[in-house]
């Protein structure tokens, strides 16, 4: 299913000469790019996660990602905060809330067909949209912090610094991810059950225990987005919807269980719908970037016959 | 016989709606009737074995279709709703040679993108289409009078109905269960899969525009927002989900189901009354997979209430 697993260096180099062309002709393009991008491949990482390690397509991811920004913005408003703080009580938050709905629903149909996987997911997103809606009305709302709109000169080219963070957090989650699971013990397990889940329950791994590990888990990394994201970001109850799709655009460029695939897809798409939206009049076609190379690599392999 | 009766009394009902309620009603009534057409026309193509998240993408490109014909070339508007109908099937009779060559999740999610690329096209087409705030018509269909207007979706409804119960009865059925039971069986059967899936694809993507070129039409005005609104999926994939898949009976029933109790929750609850959607989807996926009509048919048919009539339940497995 991957293609640029084997050929990762061919495809880094690719990227690179990509990334510098862009540079010398639109350097804010770029960045913007760079910074979408990592945000993008940061929410589609978890979504991968548990669509190679369970098989469930979540169509919730968003809305977990849409219920995290509103936790964060209810601890910021009620508290005062800071979102970059309160990051690690709503980490511990979905955590749990993915481990109750796990136990709850996605555990029942893990092994059934993909028709009530997807109608599951997308019973539970419109539950926690409404659930939103009914606490916080569908009324667009802001935060402000002093940080968020710092910028920075270099060499007479100014931008602004606090989406870097993107970059940092992409990069450190990717890495993280990868560690645990190739050094620990749990990770490993998770690996085993990724590529067979009989297999590792003949060798004694508790298969259900590392589904639902993995969902919380992958739910709770949606939190540290969420805190990086709402400095940035209005909030309003259908915030995170049009992240389910093109995290799985991007799950789906990269193949299944790639998740270096992850990051590389994600800066392509995230400066290409950059370079778009820099074109004067024609700003408005960039929503068609990854709609457009989700069908497209979705029909391709078709024709590869990897259905 | 009974079920004749039945059948017969409820048409009786709709028919003569409009003689003792008010408008209120009609409309809910009529809001009811379109959820049904587009919840019906989402199961027929679930009977293939194909999962369509589609549904709101045709049901906003019939829409735009027809309204666009009237605005720039003075269409009557009774027939720029066989337009809007025309341009849906004929939009997946050329993506279908493409996408239903996809199985399962990846055809799911890809009319699930197409829905979404049809409405940054839309959006992006400002000089034809109205861009972002859409185009308005200068009258809705009839005058706007809400008594013409629902025998107008009530005729779109029962035309549905009857095309569903049209394929249930035929050879059709036959090879829809078939395809959906096990491809490959059909295939060495001699079925071709192709050809069939791309009719249910093409009868079902017109039926969408259809009712989405006569929702238009009450509403006089069309924009990339709520055409393409994911509730034109959603809803009635809940109501089939409901009522019971695989039957004709099944999007009936969940959708006046649905539609009254959601109407009725608008009331008291502004905010969130689509909760009870989510809710009912996630608790009959968990807990009724085949739904409260065919649980219920079966039920009666095991404590023999209903014995005997053998074609009902061949019908809602």
């Amino acid at each position: 299913m991957s293609f640029s697993l084997n050929k990762s260096y061919k495809v880094l180099l690719l990227l690179v000469i990509f990334i510098v062309i862009i540079g010398f002709w639109n350097p804010n393009a770029l960045l913007d790019g760079l910074q979408r991008g990592s945000l993008y491949s940061l929410i589609a990482l978890p979504l991968a996660l548990v669509l190679g390690i369970l098989g469930v397509l979540n169509l919730a991811h968003g809305e977990f990602l849409t219920v995290g920004l509103y936790f964060i913005f209810m601890l910021n408003n009620r508290f005062n905060l800071d979102p970059l703080v309160a990051i690690i009580p709503t980490v511990i938050f979905l955590l749990i809330l993915g481990a109750i709905i796990y136990w709850l629903t996605i555990k029942r149909v893990v092994k059934e067909g993909h028709l009530s996987q997807l109608l599951l997911t997308f019973g539970i997103s419109l539950i926690l949209i409404e659930t939103i809606n009914i606490f916080w009305t569908s009324m667009a709302r802001n935060t402000y912090t002093s940080y968020s709109y710092a910028s920075m000169e270099v060499g007479g080219f100014r931008f602004g610094t606090y989406e870097l963070l993107y970059i940092l957090i992409a990069v450190l989650v990717l890495v993280g991810l990868q560690l645990f699971l190739k050094k620990t013990r749990l990770g490993q397990a998770t690996f085993a059950v990724g590529q067979n889940p009989k297999g590792a329950k003949i060798v004694g791994i508790n298969v259900n225990y590392v589904y639902l590990f993995v969902f919380s888990v992958a739910v709770a990394i949606l939190g540290i987005v969420a805190g990086a994201m709402l400095p940035r970001t209005a909030i309003f109850p259908e915030v995170g919807s049009p992240f389910t799709l093109k995290s799985f655009a991007l799950a789906a460029m990269a193949g299944m269980g790639n998740l270096n695939g992850i990051l590389f897809a994600g800066v392509t798409l995230g400066i290409g719908e950059a370079v778009i939206n820099s074109i004067p009049n024609y700003g408005g076609w960039s929503d068609i970037v990854f709609f457009g190379v989700l069908i497209i690599v979705i029909i391709s392999r078709s024709y590869r016959g990897a259905r | 016989m009974r079920k004749n009766l039945i059948i017969l009394l409820l048409l009786i009902i709709a028919l003569t709606l409009p003689l003792y309620t008010g408008v209120y009603i009609l409309h809910i009534f009529s809001s009811i009737l379109i959820f049904l057409a587009l919840s019906l026309s989402w199961d027929m193509m679930l009977r293939t074995g194909q999962l369509s998240f589609g549904t709101a993408g045709f049901f906003g490109l019939g829409a735009y279709a027809s309204v666009l014909i009237v605005v720039k070339m003075g269409f009557n508007p009774i027939l720029s709703l066989l337009i809007g109908a025309i341009f849906s099937g004929l939009i997946a009779f050329i993506l279908g040679f493409i996408v239903l060559r996809l199985r399962e999740i990846y055809f799911a999610i890809t009319t699930l993108a197409l829905t979404h690329v049809f409405s940054v096209i839309i959006r992006n087409f400002s000089d034809f289409t109205g861009g972002a705030s859409g185009t308005i018509l200068a009258n809705a269909i009839f005058e706007g009078d809400p008594v013409k207007i629902y025998y107008l979706i009530l005729i779109v409804a029962v035309l549905v109905i009857i095309i569903s119960e049209v394929f249930k009865r035929s050879r059709i059925h036959y090879a829809i269960n078939a395809i959906r039971n096990d491809e490959i069986t059909a295939k060495s059967s001699g079925i071709n899969v192709f050809k069939y899936l791309l009719f249910v694809f093409v009868v079902t993507s017109a039926i969408q525009g259809l009712v989405g070129a006569v929702y238009a039409h009450q509403y006089a005005f069309v924009n990339p927002e709520s055409t393409f609104s994911l509730n034109f999926l959603l809803l009635p994939i809940a109501m089939a989900l409901v009522g019971g898949i695989y039957s004709t009976n099944g999007p009936i029933i969940g959708a006046l189901l649905l539609g009254l109790i959601s109407e009725y929750l608008k009331l008291i609850m502004p905010y969130g009354h689509l909760i009870v959607y989510g809710l009912i989807i996630v608790f009959v996926v968990l807990f009724l997979p085949r739904g409260i009509y065919s649980t219920i048919h079966n039920k009666l048919l095991k404590s023999n209430i209903i014995g005997g009539d053998k074609n009902a339940n061949t019908a809602s497995k």
